[in-house]
């Protein structure tokens, strides 16, 4: 190895990114040259002051960062997989064309799959599906299976198909499902989504249930933000303002809390002093506590309770 | 909950598993952009704008590569185009020159530091003036480059993978790093 080759790899060698084969033979060359011994001393120490030189983030710093991201993600919903994604996600090759190219790429082998498909199929096979009257399942599970004789099998299939259902919004039968979907533990998204339609309808007894149960229960942020959207307007009702109290309590998102202050103050009461005197004791958000001195400030109350 | 339980946890919206993988990497993440940038500011907006994509994003993470590499690519691209915009304003340098002689705004940044570390008191002010020249005269590329492996210790395979490029790009940056680096310390050193 001469000098000059060594020279240069002197860098990768002190990052330990040279091959082992190039490491040995560049240990043997600074071993016996002064000149390349020389250099990687001076290497050395170059790193040694780029060292000194990294900054460090403070603590401060780091706590400051943390709490603006909690305040902004409060505002921000996550997005979900489409169906596109969901499909994409079942392949696990990945192409990687341009972007415009995806669509008729994918539409064309679709088609060559349904053609090959239809073509390959017997037909024997297709006519014992018809047979067994299975009509056109989305999704289905074998629940039970069970021999009968001579080599025939009897299964039970669960079955879900999907219906499209339209209508309005205050429709009841719409509604229903509405609800149903609003507590659905699956889907936040599909929560996040029922709930805003619904948060349009509080007048509704039903409704407001509901809202008051995502506010209390939802385990997304996102849903209980949307929830309490919808009951703004009932901000003075006895029953939403104790549940309103329990969230501003309990619940650990600052967002929500923030939403669920403005709610409160609207209507000023004895009971909502005690309430915030409590909230300053334990809060530790720094925007909250402030909403909380000007709420208890404007309703003339000390901020610490005795 | 280890990682990809947290991740998965964080995918269905459980904003708990969402924090903690934050502070999994956070810490990481802001020392990244502070040094890249040399700005608290532009760092704590790069620190924002991160997690704010991670966040919005999550549910197509598909667990291809680490989470670390994921959130590293798009961390660096982040401050890859703020180092570009930089360089089109021409603020490339934090180093000013004033009546007094050359002055840094990071100084403010580092105070807090310099008294923990001995090492860091003996350099002279001359010589982390020209280290932050000369870091300053990087192209973003090298700079990300050099700041990921001798700061954050990363192995060039894993630096490729997170700018979009082969090991070998990642070494050939380094070693421009290196050199340019060299050149312009070589006083000093």
């Amino acid at each position: 190895m001469k000098c000059e080759e060594v020279r240069t790899m002197l860098p990768l060698f002190l990052y330990g990114e040279l091959s082992f084969d190039d490491e040995e033979r560049l240990e043997v060359h600074v071993d016996e040259c002064a000149a390349c011994r020389d250099a990687l001393a001076r290497h050395k120490a170059m790193f040694t002051s780029l060292d000194a030189a990294e900054i460090l983030p403070t603590q401060d710093q780091l706590d400051d960062c943390r709490t603006e991201l909690r305040q902004r993600l409060a505002h921000v919903q996550p997005e979900h997989a489409s169906f596109w994604d969901k499909i994409r996600e079942g392949f696990s090759v990945h192409f990687h064309f341009a972007p415009g190219l995806m669509q008729p790429i994918g539409a064309v082998a679709m088609l060559v799959l349904g053609f090959v498909a239809a073509r390959m199929t017997p037909g024997s096979l297709l006519g014992s599906f018809h047979a067994a009257s299975v009509a056109e399942p989305v999704t289905s599970r074998v629940r039970y299976v069970e021999p009968v004789s001579q080599g025939r099998v009897q299964i039970v299939v669960d079955e879900t198909r999907q219906r499209v259902l339209s209508g309005s919004v205050d429709d009841q039968s719409i509604q229903r499902l509405l609800l149903t979907a609003a507590k659905d533990p699956s889907d936040a998204g599909l929560r996040v989504e029922s709930v805003d339609l619904l948060k349009n309808q509080p007048q509704s007894a039903e409704v407001r249930r509901a809202l008051l149960y995502a506010v209390q229960h939802d385990a997304n942020a996102g849903v209980r933000l949307k929830a309490l959207d919808g009951l703004k307007d009932f901000a003075d009702d006895p029953e939403t303002r104790q549940v309103l109290t329990q969230v501003l309590l309990k619940d650990n998102n600052p967002g929500v809390r923030t939403q669920v202050i403005d709610l409160l103050i609207q209507h000023h009461s004895n009971a909502m002093v005690s309430v915030l005197q409590e909230l300053m004791m334990k809060e530790d958000n720094d925007y909250i506590r402030m909403r909380c001195q000007k709420a208890l400030h404007e309703m003339n109350a000390s901020v610490e309770s005795y | 909950m280890d990682e990809p339980e947290l991740i998965r946890a964080a995918q269905r919206g459980d904003q708990r598993a969402f924090e903690q993988l934050v502070r999994l990497y956070d810490q990481n993440v802001l020392r990244l952009a502070l040094n890249l940038l040399r700005s608290p500011e532009d760092a704590n907006d790069i620190y924002q704008e991160a997690f704010l994509r991670v966040y919005k994003n999550l549910h197509t993470f598909r667990f291809d590569c680490s989470f670390h590499t994921w959130l590293y690519r798009i961390v660096t691209n982040l401050c890859l185009d703020a180092l570009r915009k930089r360089r089109v304003r021409r603020e490339e340098n934090t180093v000013v020159e004033t009546s007094e002689g050359f002055l840094d705004r990071m100084d403010t940044v580092e105070e807090a530091r310099a008294h923990g570390d001995p090492q860091r008191q003996l350099l002279s002010r001359q010589l982390q003036v020209r280290i932050r020249q000369v870091l300053g005269e990087l192209t973003p590329r090298e700079r990300a480059v050099f700041e990921m492996r001798h700061y954050q210790g990363l192995r060039l395979r894993t630096i490729g993978d997170m700018l979009g490029t082969s090991e070998e790009a990642a070494k050939n940056c380094l070693f421009r790093a290196t050199q340019k680096m060299r050149a312009a310390l070589g006083d000093f050193v």
